[in-house]
C-alpha cells in the first residue's frame, strides 16, 4: 500500500498530466458563487480562483488555478492583493501611505465600467476583452500553413477612491497564460501648489504649479507553484557589457532576498519537480515592471528594493504600515536572513507623476504593474 | 509593552456579549466591507473555507472578540475596529475572523482571534505603535473633532457653505476619506493619527495636507515642513 502511494506521488510530481490531487482546481472547492471566478476563454484555457474583498487589502485574489488547454490544473497562486501604495511628494512633503481601509474605499461599479462583464456583489467587475494578436505567422502563399489569432484575457477588477485619487486595480489574466497586476490611478489631481522646481504648470500661465510626485505600488504575491511546496525562486541575470557574448547567470535564492532591477533581470518562481512534458520544471517568471526605481531616505527603506522575497509569515500582509500586532512593520524589515522554504514575492513598481494639463479633469488613467508568464509550464505553445 | 495571551473564552464571557454588539457605537458596519459583500450574499448553506465571512460570522465574531469590554466600547476608550477573515495557512480549512480593536487610553492594538466554529476566542495578540488602518468610524470621528476644533473648525463650515450653498450640519454630511499618519517622533509617534481627505458637495477638496487628526488625544495638529 505504502508502494502504491509513493508511486501515485513520484508520477504526480514527474509527470505534467497526471497532477496530484490537492492541485486540481481548488478554488471550486474553496468557494463558491459570488466568489467562485471560473472562466474558460476562446482558445481553451481556463483560470479559476476565488475572490475576497477584505478590509484592509481590498480586492484578493485567492487559490488560482492555471488550466492551459488539453492539460491539467496547475495551481499558480495561494493569493495576491495590494499591499501598500506609498506616495511622496517631490517638495519631500507630504508623503501618503495609500492603504487606508481599500475595502471601505472600494465604490460601486456600474454596467459601464464593467462592459459585457458581470458585476459581483457590486463592487467587483468580472470580464473578457481582446488583447491583441495572440501569434502571427505568415504561410508563404498557403493558407493551410498561415497562423493568426486574436487573444482574450480575462480581467478582474476593483475601484476604490482614496481622496481625490481613483485606483482600479486589476489583475489580467491571459489565454496565454500570462497575469498581469497593474493599477491605474484616475480621478483627479490633489491641486498641491508648488514651486517650478517640484512641479509642472497646469491652468492658465505659469501661476499654479501641481507638485510632481511618485506612486510607488507594493503587490504580495503568494506563489503556489503546481501545488504548495517545493517553491524556488531564482534570478537570472545576463552578463556581457558592451560585448558580443551574453552569459546567462542563475542566483537561486535560498535566504529571504531584496533584489533590484536591472537590464535583463528577471526572476522566476519554479517548482523543481514539477515537470512539463518535456521535463522541464514548471515555473512563473516575473518581469517588465517597467518601473521608475523610487528610492527613498533611510526610514524609508522598504523603496530601496523592486523585489522582496520573504519567508510566510500570516502576519506580514502589507509592505508598510504592516497591521499587524506583534510582527515587523515593513518588508525590508521581514527580508532578513531566513532560509526561505515557502517564499512570498513582494513586488514594487514605481511611477513618477509630473502632472501635464491634460491631467485635468478627470485625470486620465495611468496604469503601473509587471508581469507574470508561464515558463516551460506547458511543453509547448497550447494553442498553435 | 508586547502581550500575547491564549484565551479558553468562558462560556459566560461568550453569552455576555450577545446584547452587548447591539451597543457597539456604529454597530452594522464593524466588518466593514466584509459585511456590505456578505450582505448580499448570505447563504443558507454553509460558506467554503475560502469564502469571504458572512455578515452572520461578523457579527458572531465581533460579539466574541468583545465580550468583557462593553464599558470600554460604551465610553469610547476602546474601539472595535473591523473583523477580518484570518488568512493564515496554518487555520486554513476552519471559519476563523480576526477581530480589530484599538484602546486610545492605552494606546493599543489587540487582534482578537475567533474561531468561529468552536465559538471562542483561540488567540489575542497586542502590541503598542502598531496602527491598522482607519475604520469609518473613526474617520467620522476624527471629523467631528476637525469640526470641534477652534482653529479649523469655521473654516471648514464656512468652505462647506460656499460649496453647498447650506450650512453644514454635522460631520455626516461631509464625505471622507482617513489615511494613518504616523511619525517618527512627536506625538504621532505612538497615538493614533489620522489624515483626513474631505471632499464637499461641489467636488472639491479641503486643502487638509498639514492637518493631522489625533484620535488618542482628540487634538488637531497641525504638520510644519
Amino acid at each position: 500500500m505504502f508502494l502504491r502511494l509513493a508511486l501515485a506521488a513520484f508520477v504526480a510530481a514527474a509527470s505534467h498530466a497526471s497532477p496530484a490531487v490537492t492541485i486540481a482546481a481548488p478554488a471550486a472547492a474553496a468557494c463558491a458563487a459570488p466568489y467562485l471566478i471560473d472562466k474558460t476563454l476562446p482558445n481553451g484555457a481556463r483560470w479559476q480562483m476565488c475572490w475576497e474583498m477584505r478590509t484592509i487589502e481590498g480586492l484578493t485574489l485567492r487559490k488560482v488555478v492555471y488550466t492551459p488547454r488539453g492539460g491539467s490544473p496547475t495551481s499558480v497562486l495561494r493569493s495576491a492583493a495590494l499591499a501598500q501604495i506609498h506616495v511622496p511628494y517631490d517638495s519631500g512633503e507630504p508623503r501618503y501611505h495609500d492603504i487606508g481601509s481599500l475595502g471601505e474605499a472600494a465604490f460601486a461599479l456600474t454596467s459601464g465600467d464593467c462592459p459585457g462583464g458581470e458585476r459581483r456583489a457590486e463592487k467587483v467587475c468580472v470580464l473578457d476583452r481582446a488583447r491583441g494578436h495572440a501569434h502571427l505567422k505568415d504561410g508563404y502563399g498557403d493558407p493551410a500553413e498561415r497562423r493568426s489569432r486574436q487573444g482574450r484575457e480575462l480581467v478582474v477588477l476593483a475601484a476604490y477612491q482614496v481622496g481625490w485619487y481613483t485606483y482600479v486595480s486589476e489583475f489580467v489574466f491571459g489565454d496565454d497564460g500570462s497575469i498581469t497586476p497593474r493599477l491605474g490611478a484616475t480621478g483627479s489631481l490633489a491641486g498641491t501648489v508648488t514651486t517650478p522646481r517640484h512641479g509642472w504648470p497646469i491652468g492658465v500661465g505659469h501661476r499654479h504649479f501641481e507638485e510632481s510626485h511618485s506612486h510607488n505600488v507594493f503587490w504580495r504575491m503568494d506563489f503556489d507553484v503546481h501545488g504548495d511546496a517545493r517553491d524556488v525562486v531564482e534570478q537570472y541575470d545576463f552578463s556581457g557589457d558592451r560585448t558580443k557574448k551574453r552569459t546567462m547567470r542563475r542566483t537561486p535564492f535560498t535566504r529571504e532576498t531584496r533584489a533590484v532591477n536591472q537590464r535583463m533581470r528577471w526572476w522566476r518562481v519554479v517548482d523543481p519537480r514539477a515537470l512539463n512534458a518535456d521535463r522541464h520544471p514548471m515555473s512563473w517568471e516575473i518581469n517588465n515592471s517597467d518601473s521608475a526605481e523610487y528610492r527613498g531616505p533611510a526610514d524609508e527603506a522598504f523603496t530601496r528594493a523592486d523585489l522582496y522575497v520573504t519567508q510566510y509569515r500570516a502576519c506580514e500582509r502589507l509592505a508598510t504600515q504592516n497591521p499587524s500586532p506583534r510582527c515587523r512593520r515593513s518588508v525590508d524589515k521581514y527580508a532578513g536572513r531566513e532560509r526561505l522554504t515557502d517564499p512570498v514575492l513582494w513586488v514594487n513598481v514605481g511611477f513618477h507623476h509630473v502632472a501635464r494639463d491634460e491631467d485635468a479633469d478627470p485625470m486620465p488613467i495611468h496604469w503601473q504593474g509587471f508581469r507574470i508568464t508561464p515558463r516551460d509550464v506547458t511543453a509547448k505553445n497550447p494553442t498553435p | 509593552m508586547r502581550r500575547v495571551v491564549v484565551l479558553a473564552a468562558s462560556a459566560v464571557a461568550v453569552t455576555g456579549l450577545a446584547a452587548c454588539v447591539l451597543l457597539l457605537p456604529g454597530d452594522g458596519a464593524p466588518g466593514g466591507a466584509g459585511a456590505a459583500q456578505a450582505g448580499g450574499a448570505a447563504r443558507a448553506a454553509a460558506p467554503g473555507p475560502a469564502d469571504p465571512l458572512t455578515t452572520e460570522e461578523i457579527r458572531r465574531a465581533a460579539a466574541l472578540a468583545t465580550a468583557g469590554m462593553r464599558s470600554h466600547l460604551a465610553a469610547g476608550r476602546a474601539q472595535l475596529l473591523y473583523v477580518e477573515r484570518d488568512d493564515a495557512k496554518d487555520g486554513e480549512g476552519a471559519r476563523r475572523a480576526e477581530a480589530y480593536v484599538y484602546d486610545y487610553a492605552r494606546d493599543e492594538l489587540t487582534v482578537r482571534t475567533v474561531d468561529l466554529g468552536q465559538g471562542r476566542v483561540v488567540r489575542e495578540v497586542t502590541d503598542r505603535g502598531v496602527q491598522p488602518p482607519p475604520s469609518r468610524q473613526e474617520e467620522a470621528h476624527a471629523a467631528e473633532l476637525l469640526l470641534r476644533d477652534p482653529r479649523f473648525g469655521d473654516g471648514v463650515r464656512s468652505a462647506y457653505r460656499r460649496a453647498a450653498g447650506r450650512e453644514l450640519g454635522s460631520a455626516a454630511d461631509l464625505a471622507l476619506r482617513g489615511l494613518i499618519h504616523s511619525a517618527p517622533r512627536g506625538a504621532c509617534a505612538r497615538h493614533r493619527c489620522l489624515r483626513l481627505f474631505v471632499r464637499l458637495p461641489d467636488g472639491t477638496f479641503l486643502d487638509t495636507s498639514r492637518i493631522v487628526v489625533d484620535l488618542s488625544a482628540k487634538k488637531v495638529h497641525t504638520l510644519e515642513w
